[in-house]
């Protein structure tokens, strides 16, 4: 059974109908890169999966249960679900170690000591141990992104969604991030990420799904999608993206 | 005619001064720190209100507000000290208690006055505050899994205060400065002193420069307090 299970997924902006009709599932351990012109709605996409918006309509089944009925323990979930963002969102006016260790101390009920000891665990993982001292204005955007990823894991999620994880980054800064991705999609981890870095796509995808217009308009393994893509709109913007 | 040659410093500064420092100055230190907090507390719990999506509620903190901002605080001080213990003996009579008197010391209605009046004001401060901490906060704190309320008071609000402080200060020095008013509701402050001091002596011209003095020294010190406080207080946005 698929971990997720995405059927006739909606949403709508008012008038604007974001997501048309979205339906796939994402298995256990795989990691899921979802490509797509700028409005293609796979931002929302991903953040329907833990809820940051509410979908208008259908259904996300985890674990066979749908989170989107009204008695199903959202908080529990996107505990389980971890989320990074394109402006990673540190919370500024903690140091990055208090950052990691928040959610475990507050909402695992961890101990502190057990905390920071996982936390130091995680940020020597992404290379940041060294700045567990310091608040994240000091930090550069790459490492922001790095320690939020730790953040995340902190949490012992399932799966981790990825958000335009390196759309904010200095070109320079983007690899970094990108290989403490890579690192993690090798440790096993469940993921969803939306981005445009198709290299990315190419080396560390099990599966590429192109969206457009609100709709899934292919699905398929990355060698598919990058040498031999069926629809003739994956064409077209794969043509726009690859041939700069 | 008073004359610039029988002006005499020396002998008001050594009269006044000891009755300024003493009990006037400090109702005006208790009534500013007091008040302060106080409004602070109620600020918060205001701007809360008015970012709660309950209409009624908002809608009579809206009219409480414009209330408090169209009318000036020396007239709220008046009304509390004055008109606000008569109500109270209006409803003691209806209530079958004819020989009940209610009376509000001069301190304490200016305490509320200030309160209500600088609460007021701070609330649309935090409110903002609140407002403009950026959304990717509130989100990061959901994704973790803190419920809304959690995000709010643990993430939310302690920046949102940090970034206030600034203007907590500027409050803190007119409201101190806005003691003054409670003169006219007979507290024995710095201004009431002063002029009770100034009737029997006639020293217009000297006791309120030395006032006034007073008055800018207190807040040179206080805006010297407030810089290093806010120095300590604001060290990340």
């Amino acid at each position: 059974m698929a971990l997720l299970e995405i059927k006739n997924l909606q949403k709508s902006f008012g008038d604007l109908k974001v997501l048309k009709d979205v339906n796939m599932s994402i298995e256990e351990g795989e990691v899921l890169v979802i490509i797509g012109p700028s409005g293609s709605g796979k931002s929302t996409f991903l953040r329907c999966l833990n809820l940051l918006e509410t979908p208008s309509g259908g259904e996300i089944l985890y674990d066979g249960k749908d989170i989107l009925k009204p008695k199903f323990a959202v908080r529990e979930y996107r505990q389980q679900v971890g989320m990074c963002f394109q402006r990673f969102n540190l919370f500024p006016f903690m140091t990055v170690l208090n950052n990691v260790t928040y959610g475990p101390i507050h909402l695992l009920k961890m101990p502190k000591e057990q905390a920071q000891a996982e936390a130091m665990a995680l940020l020597e993982k992404v290379g940041m141990a060294a700045k567990a001292n310091v608040y994240p204005d000091t930090l550069s955007g790459g490492q922001q992104q790095r320690v939020a990823i730790a953040r995340s894991l902190a949490m012992h999620p399932k799966m981790m969604l990825f958000d335009e994880p390196t759309s904010a980054l200095d070109p320079e800064l983007v690899g970094e991030v990108l290989c403490t991705m890579k690192e993690l999609a090798d440790d096993g981890m469940t993921m969803a990420v939306v981005t445009h870095e198709m290299t990315f796509a190419e080396d560390v995808a099990d599966r590429v799904i192109f969206m457009d217009g609100g709709v899934v308009v292919e699905d398929d393994t990355p060698d598919e999608i990058f040498s031999n893509p069926k629809n003739p709109r994956t064409k077209a913007f794969l043509s726009r993206i690859l041939d700069r | 005619m008073r004359t610039l040659q029988n002006l005499n410093f020396p002998k008001a500064m050594a009269e006044l001064l000891p009755k300024l420092f003493g009990q006037a100055l400090e109702i005006v230190l208790i009534v500013s720190v007091v008040a302060f907090v106080l409004a602070i507390l109620f600020g918060f719990l205001f701007a809360l209100g008015r970012l709660s999506h309950h209409k009624i509620l908002n809608g009579i903190l809206v009219v409480f507000q414009e209330f408090i901002r169209g009318t000036p605080l020396l007239v709220q001080l008046v009304y509390i000290y004055y008109v606000f213990p008569l109500f109270v003996e209006i409803i003691a009579y209806w209530c079958g208690n004819p020989t009940f008197k209610c009376t509000l010391s001069a301190t304490v209605a200016g305490v509320i006055g200030l309160t209500i009046n600088y609460g007021t004001y701070i609330s649309e401060v935090i409110r903002s505050a609140i407002l403009a901490i950026d959304k990717g906060q509130t989100e990061a704190a959901l994704a973790l899994g803190f419920s809304k309320r959690q995000a709010m008071f643990r993430i939310v609000i302690p920046q949102a205060f940090r970034n206030s402080i600034p203007v907590f200060g500027n409050y803190l020095l007119t409201l101190v400065k806005d003691t003054s008013l409670m003169a006219y509701i007979t507290a024995p402050e710095l201004l009431q002193t002063t002029k009770a001091y100034i009737s029997q002596t006639f020293t217009t011209i000297e006791s309120y420069s030395i006032l006034a003095v007073v008055y800018l020294v207190i807040c040179l010190i206080l805006s010297g307090l407030l810089k290093v406080a806010e120095r300590k207080l604001v060290r990340r946005r």
